[in-house]
């Protein structure tokens, strides 16, 4: 006994976690392993790059950080000595070293400047004084306020154009006489795109969709090869951000709504087909083998059984990825054209906030709008109606009211089209830009600057989004609370007070964080720490929404029981809700640090630094494709990687 | 009339989960299949309409060997072969009339039946079946409204669409209440005295054999352990089915 203690702690003292790993804790040795690699090579990495923790020590340029290092690998042996004994270890200090670190370099590396926040803040109040005087009435001539040219340009206009062609040949008017046309706006721009790409990705997602479900295609010969072909081409596609396709596009189809509706596709196709063979794989069998023991056939079993079971979950999910697309589709203009995002860009580099301003208003009310009708039509569509009638339902070609919504949908379909652009035969002519491209991209750049340099401004992008979640998600915490029905209680004063955080959280939740860059960077100027706070500010609107609805799910069981006791309503909180609440919180919080990583590889695009600073800055512009490349391989790595790690970590949370 | 020779299934994991099973059952026969869960049953009953592929073995129906038909020559046997199962194996999602006319899919044309196209005739009669099993009035619900005693009879109507000559039903009560046991007991009761279908059917409880078979065979780990009449399983016989240990209980 006591000479494997001493055994293991000696283990543990030449390897971290060597010694767990030898007394049969393998995956506790192994954690303790892996948290020194990383630990000591971040400490390392951030000396070299930017001098973090520099200290002087005889004339040797070391980091202090390394005492901290020093302090987790005795720990490590003091916890394998009494894991040895059998006797319970603490993990709190090994953790709070590890949190320590890596917080200080984040902080650093991050370039995290709060005196800035207020130093100035006379800047900010200007951008606040812009967005609440947004650019949408001017006063003409004879002193009438009338829309501005701003409101026009967002909204569309009515103007007269020579009358369109199918007008002429239905005879209603002469060849070349003006008719009054509606010119539309940036705003019904990015509508459509939104809508025209949830289309299109849905139709290619579907055959993609049983290609990577496992049990379908564990039937079919050679499909398990087939399944981790797509399963690892999909997961790929899905890695790399809407707005990194948009750079890619551009080299296709040049820009225009066009690329922004082929970039908002590509992601959406690879992100919808991962979410369509999930709910493939999850069929229930059972009515399969009913009606194939019916004697039907093949097609008449998978229209019976098969297709039932899985139109509403797919209508369900097309819903929610319509209301993502459109979000998307406010910015994709930055790099790609069409849509508002496009409009933003401009009107910032001619220095006036009050234009931004009216786009921004603009963008809100249709994401919140879009917010809401996506979550009201997922709802009927899962849960759908469980009426009981004894009428049959009327068939859909007998009801007026279904054909009308027919041709209405037909009517705009084709409308949107033309108003995206859509020119299919291009794809298949590239411009010339694409092939030069294609071939310096595969060919990654492996020399030791460009990986070095990607490398770091790889890491400096995981740190910002770990930043901004802690930030958002600990800012969220206090407010989520307010926003909770059944916390607030029914008093005049807590319904406002209910109302206005739920509100605050939508109205923040709706604008993308690129687009809060373009505030912050005024603010606190260019670089990491303004893209920092632009991902805090939607993990705040985001992760205090999913917050307030974890609490408001809650068991009321034990509030009622601790209620009983005669417990402060502060006590009931504390020991019947945080009980219940810590669980969902931080699995949410690692969802969202998943989600962050992805958005911060793009918020570089708008001055808001990290890995995306460095494609649109430095690669694309200068068409360094190859470094480019290596970028983007470095971010499907890390971007992949969180994505399993914090789906693996939330299943085990549950 | 129905024999199985020789039935032997071997599932690729190298379970054997029917071993050499021989048996015959006539037309018009109420057979009770007992036996422990992991016994067999439901691998055989899958195996009389090839839902699962016997490993060797025959199974001769009317004369016909099922074993050595082609995939779709055993389609248009399966439309004669009604299936009732535990989890009732309904379309959820879809209304009761649909699932109930899915029976009849075998015999409709199947460029009509894809869009949900059936005749006037077949609606007709899935109207009439579902009056008999006392669902008329839900015939315009989703299925997963209703309880899972009305599930099960929705079940049997979908198989009395298919004008069965037999009907393998597997634990047809083993989901649901006792008291409910006995109603859909009685469905295929019904069907089998006034309809002459032969029925095959798995079930737990001993008494429910007695109350409704009409013969008998029992299963252990794969094995034909007994053949005969219901009141012939006696205290010897059953210990030898379900083990020393067990003990007789009844339910309702
Ligand atoms: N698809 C399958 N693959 C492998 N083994 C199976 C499969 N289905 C059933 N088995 C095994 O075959 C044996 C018989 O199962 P089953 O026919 O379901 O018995 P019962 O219906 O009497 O409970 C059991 O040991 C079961 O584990
Ligand atoms: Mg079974």
């Amino acid at each position: 006994m006591k000479s494997s203690s001493t055994l293991s702690a000696l283990f543990s003292l030449l390897v971290p976690g060597a010694g767990q790993f030898y007394l049969g804790k393998r995956g506790r040795g192994a954690l303790i392993f892996l948290a020194a690699l990383v630990q000591g090579y971040l400490i390392y990495w951030a000396l070299d790059n930017f001098k973090i923790g520099q200290v002087t020590v005889a004339n040797l340029q070391t980091s202090w950080l390394w005492l901290l290092f020093v302090l987790f690998w005795g720990w490590n042996v003091y916890d394998a000595y009494r894991h040895a004994q059998g006797r319970r270890s603490i993990s709190w200090p090994g953790l709070l070293v590890i949190a320590l670190v890596v917080y200080f370099i984040a902080w650093q590396t991050t370039d995290v400047r709060l005196d800035r926040l207020v130093t100035r803040f006379g800047n900010a109040l200007k951008i606040g004084d812009d967005i609440i005087h947004p650019d949408l009435v001017t006063q003409n001539e004879s002193g009438a306020w009338v829309p501005s040219e701003n409101f026009y340009y967002i909204f569309g206009n009515i103007v007269p154009k020579p009358a369109p062609a199918w007008l002429v040949s239905l005879g209603l008017v002469k060849e070349g006489v003006e008719v009054p046309t509606f010119e539309a706006g940036k705003i019904i721009e990015t509508i459509a795109l939104g809508l025209i790409s949830t289309i299109f990705s849905v139709i290619f997602a579907i055959p993609f969709s049983f290609l990577a479900a496992r049990n379908i295609m564990s039937r079919v010969p050679d499909g398990t090869v087939i399944y981790y072909v797509t399963r690892t081409f999909l997961n790929v596609m899905r890695a790399v951000d809407t707005l990194i396709w948009g750079l890619i596009v551009v080299l296709w189809v040049g820009p225009g709504p066009f690329a922004g509706v082929l970039a908002l596709t590509i992601h959406s196709i690879a992100a919808l087909a991962k979410l369509f063979s999930e709910e493939i794989e999850h069929i229930d069998s059972g009515p399969i083998e009913a009606i194939t023991a019916t004697g039907a056939n093949l097609f008449q079993t998978i229209r019976y059984a098969v297709v039932p079971q899985i139109v509403p979950p797919f209508l369900g999910y097309t819903l929610l990825r319509w209301d993502i697309n459109m979000r998307s589709a406010t910015i994709v203009g930055f790099v790609a054209g069409g849509g508002i995002g496009f409009f933003i860009v401009e009107t910032i580099r001619k220095s006036g906030y009050t234009q931004y301003a009216a786009a921004l208003w603009a963008v809100a009310i249709v994401i919140i709008i879009v917010d809401y009708v996506s979550a009201k039509w997922r709802e009927r569509v899962l849960v759908g109606t469980t009426r009981v009638t004894t009428e049959p339902p009327r068939p859909f070609y007998k009801s007026l009211r279904a054909w009308f919504y027919i041709v209405v949908g037909m009517a705009v379909f084709v409308y949107f089209w033309q108003l995206c652009e859509i020119d299919l035969k291009q794809l298949l002519n590239p411009a010339p830009t694409l092939a030069p491209f294609v071939a310096n991209f595969v060919s990654l750049n492996l020399s030791p600057e460009v990986v070095s340099t990607v490398v770091r401004e790889m890491i400096v992008t995981i740190f910002q989004a770990l930043l901004a979640t802690t930030l958002g998600a600990l800012v969220a915490i206090p407010f989520s609370f307010l926003a909770a029905r059944n916390l607030t209680g029914r008093s005049c004063l807590s319904s406002w007070v209910y109302y206005l955080t739920r509100s605050l959280f939508n109205l923040l939740r709706s604008i993308e964080a690129l687009m809060y860059v373009a505030i912050f960077f005024y603010w606190v100027s260019f670089g990491n720490f303004a893209g920092m706070l632009a991902l805090a500010i939607t993990t705040f609107g985001l992760v205090g929404k999913l917050f307030s609805e974890a609490i408001e799910n809650i068991d009321s069981g034990p509030l009622e029981a601790i209620t009983a006791t005669g417990a402060t309503r502060l006590q009931t909180i504390v020991y019947g809700v945080l009980p219940q609440i810590i669980p969902p919180f931080v699995s949410y919080s690692i969802y969202q640090w998943d989600i962050n990583v992805r958005m911060a590889t793009i918020v570089g695009f708008a001055g808001g630094g990290g890995i995306g600073s460095l494609l649109y800055n430095e690669y694309f512009p200068f068409s360094s494709y190859r470094s480019a490349g290596t970028a983007v391989a470095a971010i499907v790595i890390v971007v992949a990687v969180m994505d399993f790690a914090s789906a693996k970590i939330r299943e085990k949370m549950v | 009339m129905l024999r199985i020779e020789h039935l032997t299934k071997v599932y690729p994991n190298g379970t054997v989960a029917l071993k050499d099973v021989s048996f015959q059952v006539e037309d018009g026969e109420f057979l009770a299949v007992i036996g422990l869960s992991g016994s067999g049953k439901s691998t055989l009953l899958r195996c009389i309409n090839r839902l699962i592929e016997p490993t060797s073995g025959k199974i001769i129906w009317n004369n016909t060997d099922l074993t050595a038909l082609s995939a779709a020559e055993m389609r248009k046997v399966r439309r004669q072969i009604g299936m009732v199962f535990q989890q009732f194996n309904l379309v959820k999602r879809s209304s009761v009339l649909t699932n109930v006319l899915s029976g009849r899919l075998g015999y409709v044309r199947p460029s009509q039946s894809l869009f949900n196209y059936f005749s006037p005739e077949d609606r007709q009669r899935a109207l009439d079946n579902l009056d008999r099993m006392g669902l008329r009035d839900k015939a315009h619900t989703r299925a997963d409204s209703l309880s899972g005693g009305q599930q099960q009879r929705v079940g049997i109507a979908r198989a009395l669409m298919q004008d069965p000559k037999l009907v393998l039903a597997d634990e047809p009560v083993a989901s649901l209440d006792p008291v409910l046991a006995h109603t859909i007991l009685k469905h295929l009761e019904w069907m089998n005295r006034e309809l002459g279908i032969t029925v095959l059917c798995s079930l737990h409880f001993l008494d429910l054999v007695h109350r409704y078979a009409t013969h008998a065979i029992a299963l252990k780990d794969g094995r034909l352990v007994f053949q005969g009449l219901p009141q012939e399983i006696d205290d010897a016989q059953f210990k030898a089915i379900y083990g020393q240990e067990a003990e007789r209980v009844s339910i309702v």
